[in-house]
């Protein structure tokens, strides 16, 4: 029985590993999700949204009539799987043309890869130094040519906050200096925009205290409340994810601390707000585009179409996580359209074709997704930062803007 | 220097150092009487805090009510793990044993977030107050009904080991299996037993973090935590693992005092027990409760 | 005994201690290890970018595994602090190539010895602690070097992590797969061979005899405190060598590859490919990284293209990977290289074999 087992096991592997064969006249793009690993909270909307996107565009009549092929990986937030997944793609007859990746992760592990084959990676990892094509900035460490990102990069929203508790504090009325303090694990990303971040805040007059280590891990929280309550800081930045965001408030608000609490885009959404109950409200967090049903923009309306892909009853709440996700797929969409004007769909095409767009909105989701401009030194698709606010109202939670920050696009900002 | 916030850290570290401890306690109740090191640790509170909150949650039971349910829930469990899964591999080499321990936390975890789902799930209110204050320090209700239990819990091993039949079974067992299995003593059942009871005290704890946190699936992390704490009291000792706990509690607190307050280095509060750990191993190397081997040749 | 040189013997007929203590135990087995590398070698001429990857994977998670299994199969210490020691080989050859532009290919063995340096030091509580006590003292050495990767900016680059440059070869960049892949069998069969020779040793003996019994090697003359320490050493030199060929084939390094959880991988590829074997080492790494390859593929066969399916297969497959582990240990507690054994033991007694 065991030597049975064993071999159906072993046949089934190769027939998976042999077959890949797309149908002709398609367009592969790949995709990886992450489902199952340590950011998958986030990444199972994120991968919906993208996922339904495509379903959607290939149930428009596809670009130009020719349909998208594409498969969805899960690769559980490793990088070595992430990099062999990729190697099966670009082993395969039919090359994706580009790909919607997800994380830090497996973006950087394939910054490398994707410039060298020529693929247009989109993914959710708004890692600062990815906006810097050329590899000509200040801060820079590697070209990032094949690199794009929806939304404001980790820095430049961090910058927006401040930017924002700046004028904040000085509608109140408050003549001191402002304390601002960095809070976030001793982790990649946590850190990514700490620095940039701090000296934009030291320049618009905050004092700047020693910044306070809590875990990505959710845990409790107290110690480190209470030193942040000796600290008196006006202004704390959450640098961590939504999972530990949500012990970081519970906590904090056991020992009452006042401080107002910013956070950036993965550190807050629907969820936390629902699973905090209440202890974060008031907090302002860094938003890529308006939540499911608030406006009625013609934009939400295509949105609402595209979620009805995986859920015919259009029932289904969808997280800022998932629009974002939307959003990535659809700008790559117009790009692949107008390449396909331009000498065929190709990655260089597509590259090309984004780097075009200026001020540019995908057709149809206008009032959704924040125009956009990408050029061949600057992929810093937008420094407009959308800062939100939230309140719990025993379980019916609300959003509502608080200001839209535009954040200079300084040259030697590019890549930090 | 700031007394009122140093003496605060420390009733933090003391209640949060008695749930530690009580999570190193189930660990240590399966090392001594099987010699497993359970991996899987973590998944028993994520797992006992799912089933507690699908109680309160989706079948709308009362706390008073759920809260038992779930604990004898985790008992047949935890028999059931030991039936299925380490009975068949009782007689082969401990490192196996440990290496399907952590498999079976690869399996839980994943099926916990394919039922559940990946986000944290706020946990129904149990206690009207959102804080109590002790000693000037501002804590969630949960944590105090955690002291409370774990001190019934406390007292109860204490007169289980000492005074019931399968209290003394177990010790036998733990001493040496072979005797204790010629003496008579059935090996499967005791094991099946310290299963059983650790599975169900996990989940007590992972309840009182469930509700302090939000149940998600970073509550298996917990598992790894208390690994220092085991160690720090002695692998084979259950009051150690409670002084364990409370020292690591502490000690993460004061690191962060001093870190914050004038060391300004980071993450003191994760790192700092490590360090103590290694320390104090070199200094007494079974851990300051543990039984040292005494070997004959 | 002719014809023992052509066939496999049915019995182990040895008539010298230099017979019995080759690195091959018989000159099948060697021809065998001769004919798999003459096969590898020819292997990126057939094989695509995607299975090249896997063996390179393979390549160099084996060769980290090797040294787990020095310090866990032959010297019986359980560490699970080896990600750590892994990830330090990654950021130290970085390193020394960005900071003093030594070239990759010589930063490759660098590394690896200062990993070794560390290993020497990390291991220091071995003298001291035994069994789960040192596992755990090792696992705090795991939390503590994470913490330094993410704090030590002139050295690892900090949380943003560092950048790893291609290895060249005399201003011949392999950069490749194609390419990559040789550079990882070499270090493969180098590793390989001093791993196998290292049973052959004074040193290895003293290892396996710490391992069997520690107070007899004692009173036999073995200094237990120099030998433990020793095998974390040897142990992270694999680890660094592995960790620096991970580096410069992604090209970029960051804490985050190098958590616990892929120390408790580690432990895996070692426990189930068989403690103390070499050749285990290699066919644990290979079950661990083919697993959830060939999971995906069975998972995206079944999978429809409706994408509430997607995610359940998503779950499904990680949790046949926890459970592919148990199902495996529960039937074969020894590993992979035991039923190895137990296929060839078959066939040398064919057609007699019960």
């Amino acid at each position: 029985m065991r030597t049975g087992l064993i071999s159906t096991t072993v046949a089934l592997a190769i027939l998976g590993l042999a077959s890949l064969a797309p149908a002709a006249d398609t367009i592969p793009v790949g995709h990886l999700a992450c489902y199952t690993g340590p950011t998958s909270d986030v990444g199972v909307p994120y991968g919906n949204g993208v996922a339904d996107a495509l379903n959607y565009i290939n149930a428009q009549g596809g670009i130009n009539g020719k349909k998208i092929s594409f498969e969805t990986v899960d690769y559980g937030y490793k990088a070595p799987e992430a990099v062999a997944t990729y190697k099966k793609w670009m082993s395969a007859d039919a090359k994706p043309v580009a790909i919607q990746g997800w994380g830090t992760a497996d973006t950087e592990a394939l910054v490398k890869f994707v410039a060298q084959d020529q693929v247009p990676y989109i993914s959710a990892s708004y890692s600062g130094h990815l906006t810097d094509p050329a590899g000509k900035g200040s801060h820079a460490k590697a070209p990032a040519p094949y690199n794009f990102f929806y939304g404001p990069s980790y820095s430049d929203a961090c910058r927006g906050l401040v930017q924002w508790a700046m004028d904040d504090w000085k509608t109140k009325g408050n003549k001191a200096k402002p304390k601002f303090v960095h809070m976030g694990d001793n982790h990649p990303y946590p850190n990514a925009p700490k620095e940039a971040c701090g000296a934009y805040a030291t320049e618009l007059g905050f004092d700047v205290l020693n910044p306070i280590v809590y875990s990505l891990k959710p845990a409790d929280a107290k110690a480190q409340c209470l030193s942040l309550q000796e600290s008196g800081a006006n202004y704390a930045y959450l640098g961590n994810t939504s999972g530990s965001n949500i012990s970081l408030l519970k906590s904090c608000s056991t020992v009452g601390v006042k401080t107002q609490f910013l956070s950036n885009i993965w550190g807050w959404d629907e969820n936390s707000i629902k699973a905090t109950e209440g202890a974060g409200d008031g907090l302002a967090w860094v938003v890529g585009a308006p939540p499911w049903q608030s406006t009625d923009a013609e934009g939400m309306k295509t949105l609402m179409a595209i979620s009805k892909m995986s859920d015919s009853g259009g029932q289904t709440y969808r997280s800022l996580h998932y629009i974002r996700g939307v959003c990535g797929v659809m700008f790559m969409r117009d790009a692949m359209l107008s390449a396909d004007k331009q000498g065929g769909i190709t990655g260089p095409n597509i590259k090309h074709a984004m780097e075009q767009m200026k001020d540019y909105v995908p057709t149809g989701m206008k009032g959704v997704c924040t125009p956009s401009t990408w050029t061949g030194e600057d992929h810093r698709g937008t420094t407009k930062v959308s800062v939100y606010t939230s309140a719990f109202n025993g379980g019916k939670f609300t959003m509502k803007p608080l200001a839209t920050v535009e954040v200079p696009r300084r040259a030697d900002w590019i890549g930090w | 220097m700031n007394f009122n916030l140093l003496l605060q850290l420390l009733v933090n570290g003391i209640i949060i150092g008695t749930l530690y401890g009580v999570v190193a306690m189930c660990f240590v109740l399966i090392y001594k009487s099987t010699r497993v090191v359970n991996f899987a640790q973590g998944e028993f509170l994520l797992i006992g805090a799912w089933v507690c909150w699908a109680l309160l949650v989706k079948f709308q039971l009362p706390f008073w009510l759920g809260f038992p349910v779930t604990l004898v829930f985790m008992l047949i469990f935890g028999i059931l793990l030991q039936v299925v899964v380490l009975k068949p591999l009782i007689g082969e080499p401990i490192i196996s044993v440990i290496m399907v321990t952590i498999g079976l936390s690869m399996f839980f975890q994943s099926l916990m977030s394919w039922i559940f789902g990946g986000f944290a799930q706020p946990f129904p209110r149990v206690f009207a107050s959102n804080s109590v204050d002790i000693l000037g320090m501002q804590i969630q209700p949960a944590y105090l009904m955690s002291l409370c239990i774990s001190v019934v819990i406390m007292v109860g091993f204490y007169f289980f080991f000492k005074h019931s039949r399968m209290g003394l079974a177990m010790r036998a067992t733990a001493f040496n299996q072979q005797v204790a299995q010629s003496l008579g003593i059935s090996v499967k059942q005791v094991f099946a037993t310290a299963w059983a009871i650790s599975a169900l005290v996990s989940a007590m704890a992972g309840v009182v973090v469930g509700m302090v946190n939000g149940v998600s699936s970073a509550l298996s992390f917990f598992g790894i935590k208390v690994f220092p704490v085991v160690i720090l009291g002695g692998l084979d000792s259950i009051v150690g693992a409670i002084v364990g706990g409370l020292i690591i509690g502490v000690l993460e607190n004061l690191a962060e005092f001093f870190d914050a307050q004038w060391l300004h280095i980071g993450n003191m509060y994760t790192i700092a027990p490590f360090y103590a750990l290694v320390l104090i191993l070199m200094i007494k190397p079974y851990g300051l409760f543990g039984q040292k081997d005494i070997e004959r040749i | 005994m002719a014809t023992g040189h052509t066939l496999m013997r049915c019995g182990q007929f040895r008539t010298t201690y230099e017979a019995d203590t080759t690195i091959f135990p018989t000159p099948m087995s060697r021809n065998f290890a001769i004919g798999a590398v003459v096969i590898l070698i020819l292997a990126p001429l057939v094989l695509n970018a995607y299975f090249l990857n896997l063996l390179i994977q393979i390549g160099y998670y084996g060769i980290a595994a090797l040294g787990l299994n020095i310090v866990v199969g032959f010297t019986g210490q359980i560490s699970l602090g080896h990600s750590a020691f892994f990830g330090f080989g990654a950021f130290a050859s970085a390193y020394l190539n960005n900071r003093f532009g030594i070239p990759v290919f010589f930063c490759i063995p660098m590394a690896g010895v200062l990993t070794m340096l560390l290993g020497l030091v990390v291991g220091i509580p071995a003298g001291r602690i035994k069994g789960l006590y040192l596992a755990i003292a090792t696992l705090a050495s795991q939390y503590i070097l994470e913490d330094f990767f993410a704090r030590a900016d002139w050295f690892t680059g900090g949380s943003s992590g560092a950048m790893a440059a291609p290895v060249s070869f005399f201003g011949w960049m392999l950069n490749t797969d194609k390419t990559y892949f040789y550079v990882v069998l070499f270090y493969v069969v180098v590793m390989y061979l001093l791993g196998s020779n290292l049973l052959r040793t004074r040193d290895g003996r003293a290892f396996v005899a710490v391992r069997d019994h520690y107070l007899s090697a004692e009173i036999m003359g073995i200094n237990l405190t120099w030998y433990r320490i020793l095998s974390f050493g040897i142990s992270s030199f694999y680890a660094g060598i592995g960790g620096a060929l991970f580096g410069h084939y992604l090209g970029f390094v960051s804490t985050e590859g190098f958590t616990i959880i892929v120390s408790i991988q580690f432990l895996a590829m070692v426990i189930i490919g068989g403690l103390g074997s070499v050749m285990g080492a290699m066919l644990g790494t290979a079950f661990m990284v083919l697993l959830p390859e060939v999971m995906e593929a069975v998972v995206s066969h079944a999978g429809g293209a409706s994408q509430g399916m997607a995610q359940a297969l998503a779950y499904i497959k990680q949790m046949s990977i926890g459970l592919a582990i148990i199902l495996f240990l529960i039937f074969e507690p020894d590993g992979l290289a035991h039923r190895w054994r137990l296929i060839k033991a078959y066939w040398k007694l064919y057609p007699f074999s019960y």
